[in-house]
Parts: structure tokens; sequence; C-alpha cells
């Protein structure tokens, strides 16, 4: 008897006890559904905490004129020093002679790019305002902050990633496109060369994704047909565009980067950190469940700036270059393909126009409840 | 009408549930009986009620067909006939013409003197379909987690269900309960091709005894599980793979809502080489 309870303990600590929450992404009955249980989702967003926002700076006051401001130079006075300060907290808040501001200037020139990480913050504030202001199809008005990735420390918390012998699928968030493996025509044909290993690294890469953001594979695709459009949810275009919007961050800002960071920072083959969903998602699929921390900082919108010529000066190359793994492993001798082209002969149509981003948000604090809860 | 010689024993009075002597006969060599009665009712409105499904939706494809249940938002409340409320109907059909004829087999058993094997074996099957369409839906919270009635649309279900738990092959109930499946399976072949083999013999031999067939085993396998114990192994066997079924499936969501494969972390967890 008192086996047996042990054994009925063993399993259910196994298992998630109580009611759950339900919301339904599709057609009625096809199982077109997404099932939470409460104390995971609230670990989770204990694990993406939102801090509030600093109090506004005054409105007007001139425009700061400033010796090496190449980014944030349209901002005031005081609304600069406040986004100076914003970013401080969200990266380097911590207190010592080589953190909080010192950990990006020279307090003795703050205009000196001397420190390396001086030189990222620019790129990554380009970066910042590029995807606040060019990519809504992904980030929608919410947009992101510095906090989305940071979370309060200098190197993002999650999703980071740089080459080892295992996740060559990893290139797709990179500059490799051709995901589609599946065939489109019944019995075997010539036409589809897709390999079982390209299969495995589709099949790796939409893990990845669905482990970045904490959900199923039908939170983004009708499994009565995967890459079809038709009956697949509106989130599967977000994903679509995100998944080309994390390309043009790598190949356009961060896997660059290799060329400005010290070795402590570049990988074991020695590339640079590129992101992937889960640099911003952490585990929810909207970041940070959908708070607009964003809205209250008028200096991450707006033109990038010239950050090509940036890159280039930072580099001494062109911005765009080939960032496939250094060590070489996939050797097609291809150029790289635009990073967002899917070859049109394979794809399925075209992707619907994006559609409200709250469409579904069975996770979001912003939604007052889920559609369902027992 | 001639009777088999098995019938006379068979046809007695008496062994009913219910309704006493009043619907015990037959119609030609059916037994009728109150649960006859009941079934045939809810097996002639629940057929009804899928053609008329049928006539108010898109299509007469029989591929095609689809009689959803209600959206989520309907909980476990009823809903409108054309968005789901059918589909409760015909439910509630479908249970009552399952329950009815499990009943029915009670009766016959009663009649027969037998052990109710009939009707637990053929209950266990009606358990796993109750628990896909009552006993989960009830659990999560609203009847739109049951499956829908038609042919494509019900394997669409299956497949977005599956993909729910990103891999429902890492599903331990499911690893069970489809290894039970296919154990019956060669029990079956391996019983079946056994009797075959015994009962025809070669031009001038006789029918095989059960010697033989213990001896066949023994030679084959060093084991020989015996006339009764072969039907005893198929029972467990096959009625473990209904229950298994129907445990996968209840515990998908209600008791884990990840990923199926994540859920084996227990296994890297063990506090012995964590």
């Amino acid at each position: 008897m008192r086996r047996a309870a042990i054994l009925a303990l063993l399993t259910l600590a196994a298992c998630e006890p109580g009611s759950k929450n339900t919301a339904q992404l599709g057609y009625r009955g096809v199982g077109m559904e997404v099932v939470t249980d409460p104390d995971v989702q609230r670990a989770r967003l204990a694990a993406n905490p939102v801090p509030a926002p600093l109090p506004p700076a005054p409105p007007g006051g001139p425009v700061a004129r400033w010796q090496n401001v190449q980014v944030l130079n349209e901002l005031s006075v005081g609304e600069f020093t406040r986004t100076m300060t914003a970013i401080t907290n969200w990266v380097a808040p911590t207190t010592g002679p080589e953190a909080g501001c010192n950990y990006c200037h020279n307090p003795a020139n703050l205009a000196s790019d001397e420190k390396y990480p001086k030189v990222v913050a620019r790129r990554m504030l380009a970066m910042t305002r590029d995807l606040n202001t060019n990519w809504r199809s992904h980030v929608g008005q919410t947009g992101v902050t510095c906090y989305t990735c940071h979370a309060g420390a200098p190197v993002p918390r999650a999703g980071l990633w740089t080459y080892t012998d295992q996740n060559q699928y990893l290139r797709a968030y990179l500059d490799k496109s051709d995901v589609r493996v599946q065939s489109y025509a019944a019995l075997p044909t010539t036409g589809n060369r897709s390999s079982i290993k390209q299969t495995e690294y589709t099949y790796a890469l939409m893990i990845n994704m669905s482990n970045s953001l904490g959900v199923n594979c039908t939170f983004c695709h009708n499994s009565r047909a995967w890459a079809t459009w038709q009956g697949a949810p509106a989130t599967r275009v977000t994903a679509l565009y995100g998944l080309r919007m994390v390309r043009h961050l790598n190949t356009g800002y961060v896997a660059g980067l290799g060329e400005v960071l010290p070795d402590s920072r570049l990988g074991v083959r020695g590339d640079a950190p590129k992101v992937g969903c889960a640099t911003c998602h952490n585990g929810l699929h909207k970041p940070l469940a959908g708070a607009q921390m964003a809205r209250d900082y008028p200096g991450l919108w707006g033109h990038p700036g010239p950050w090509e010529a940036m890159t280039a000066a930072d580099s001494g190359k062109s911005g765009i270059t080939d960032y496939r793994d250094p060590t070489g492993v996939p050797t097609d001798g291809s150029a790289p393909r635009l990073p967002d082209a899917i070859p049109p002969s394979r794809s399925m149509g075209t992707p619907p126009p994006v559609r409200s981003s709250s469409a579904h948000a069975p996770l979001t604090r912003t939604a007052a409840a889920p559609a369902q809860q027992r | 009408m001639a009777m088999l010689s098995f019938e006379a024993k068979y046809r007695v009075r008496g062994g009913t549930l219910i309704g006493g002597d009043l619907f015990d006969f037959w119609v030609g060599p059916f037994y009728v009986g109150f649960f006859g009665v009941t079934a045939i009712f809810f097996i002639v409105v629940g057929t009804l009620l899928c053609v008329w499904g049928a006539a108010i939706g898109p299509t007469w494809n029989v591929w095609q067909i689809n009689i959803a249940p209600p959206d989520l938002k309907y909980g476990l409340g009823l809903a409108p006939l054309r968005e789901g409320g059918l589909w409760q109907l015909i439910t509630i059909s479908a249970v009552g013409a399952f329950v009815s004829w499990a009943l029915r087999q009670v009766e016959i058993s009663r009649k027969l003197g037998m052990g109710l094997h009939i009707p637990y074996a053929y209950g266990v099957a009606v358990l796993a379909y109750v628990t896909l369409v009552v006993i989960r839906p009830v659990l999560l919270g609203a009847w739109g987690h049951g499956f829908p009635y038609g042919i494509l649309s019900h394997l669409d279900w299956v497949s977005n269900v599956g993909y729910q738990y990103l891999h429902f092959h890492y599903n331990p109930l499911h690893m069970i309960a489809v290894t039970l499946f296919f154990t019956t399976t060669l029990a079956l072949s391996m019983h079946g091709s056994l009797i075959l083999s015994v009962v025809n013999p070669r031009k001038g031999e006789a029918v095989k005894t059960s010697e033989h067939e213990n001896t066949f085993f023994r030679d084959l396998l060093g084991y020989s599980i015996g006339a009764i114990g072969i039907h005893r192994l198929g029972l467990a066997l096959s009625l473990g793979a209904g229950i298994f079924s129907a445990l996968c499936i209840v515990v998908s969501g209600p008791l884990w809502t990840r990923g199926w494969p994540e859920w084996w972390d227990w296994w890297l967890n063990l506090p012995i080489w964590r």
C-alpha cells in the first residue's frame, strides 16, 4: 500500500495537476487550440519581469549637439539623458568602476569610442530603431527596447548562439532560407532534392522556435498541411516575418560584431554570437508578454542612421558579408541568399498580409482573460 | 425458421436486467430485450442526425462530411444546433446506443449462464470513445475538445492534437498502448496460424490435437501458453491496448500541456546523475 502510494506520488510529480486554460486557434473541432497550465505560465511570466518606465523628460528643450553621437542625434538634452539612464538600467545596471555608465564610456571622455561596448551599443541602437521602424510586420506597435533581450545584463539572457558541431541548422537564423523540405506532389519525384539531413535541420529549427516561444506546433501550423497558408493561424505570418527579421538582424548588425568583440565574447569557432527567436521571446509567444515598454522611449523610434557606413567603419568591411560558419562546413559554394528569399517555385502561394497581432493572445498580460478557463 | 443446435440454450427466458418479460422475445434470430429497443432507438436517431448534419453541410462527399463539436466558447453548455449542437445530440445518441448494446450483451450472457467477459471487453472500447468525447472535454472545460464526426476531419483532429504536444510518440502511455496493439496483432497471428494449420491437415492425416499445438510452440519458443491461456492473453493484451489508449489521451491536456519529449526530463533530472 505504501509502495503504491509512493509510486502514485512519483507519477503525479511528473504531471501538471489542476485546471488548464484553453484557447481556440482555428475552426472548431479540428484540434486547433492551445492548452496551457496556469502554473507553468506564471513561472514563465515570473521569468520575464517588466521594469517601470522612467519619469518622462520635460517636453521641448533644445536638441542636443554632441561630439560623437550618430544615432540619438535628434533628441532633446533631457530625453537624451533619460534614454542613456534607461539603457544603463537595461544593460549594465550594476555599480562598480567598470559598470553603469562606465561599462561603455570612458568617464574622462564620454565621446570616446575606445571601449568596445560603446561601439556595440551604437550598432544595437541603430538595430533597435530599424526594428521598431521597419519591422512592424513582426514587432507590431509594441516594438522592442534594449531590455527586451538584455533584461538587466550586458549579454542577453537567452537565445544567443554560436556555431558548434551540432547546430548547423541554426544557419536558418542567419542567411539560409530553404527550410521547406516537403514535396507538394504525391509519390516520389525528382523535383524535390531535399535530403533527410535538411529535413532534420528544418525539424530542429522548428523545435528551436517552439521552445523559444513556449508554444506548440499548432500555434502557427495546421498540421493537415504544414506548408499551405490556407487554414493556418495568422500567427504563422508573424513568425515568417520574424524569421526574416532575425536574418536581417544577424546579417546586418549582429554577426559582424566579431570584428569588434574581444575573443572572450566569441564562440568556440571564433564567430560572433547571433540572435534567435529566444533572444527576445525567452519562452513567451510575445516578448515580455506584450508589455509596451518601447512606447515610453521616443529615442528608440526613428531613422536608424547610416548603420551600413558605421558597420563598415567599425570593421573595415562592407556591412553585409558572408557570415557562414567560419569553419566552412556548408560547402555548397553558392553565394549567400538574400535573407528573405523563398524560392518562388517552392513556395505555397503568397502569405496573407499581416493581421492585428492581438488576434490570438492567450498568454498576454494585456488580454483580460484567456478564452476559456475551467 | 430453423434453429442452430446451440440456439436452444440461447433461447431461454429470464436473465433480463430491466423490463421483465415485456421485451424478452426474439425477432428471427435476434434477441430484443429492453436494451435492444433502446439501442435501435439511439441508432436510428443518431444516424438520422448524422444525415441531417450532412444535409445542412456543404458537401455530400462521404470523405468530407464533417459534423464538428461546438466552439470552445460554449464551454460545457449547449450550443446552437448548426454550431455544434448537432454534434452534442449525436454524441448522446452514440453513448446511448453503445451503452445499450453493452447491457444487451449482459442480458444475453446471463441467459447463457456465462461470465461477463464480452460486455466488459466491449465496454473498454466504449470507455475509449467516452474518454475522447466526454471525459477529456469535461476535464478541459468545453465540449469543443471532442473530435469531429467526419472521415477526414477526425484525422485532422488526431494530427493537430498530436502536434500540440510536439511529438505524441514520446507520450509514455501512448508507447504502452501502441506496444499492446502490436503485441495483440502478433499474438493473434501466431494463434490463428497455429489453429489454421492444425485443423487443415494434409490429405490422409487427422486433425491435430492440443498436444501438437503445445509441442509446436515449445519447439519454437520454449513455451506454450495453452489453449485457454492464449485467449486470456489475447483479452488482456487487447483490453490493455484500449485502456492505455484512453489513458494516453486523457492525460494530454488535463495533466500535461507541454511537449511530450520534455516530459522525459524527469529521467535527466534523476538525483543519481543530475
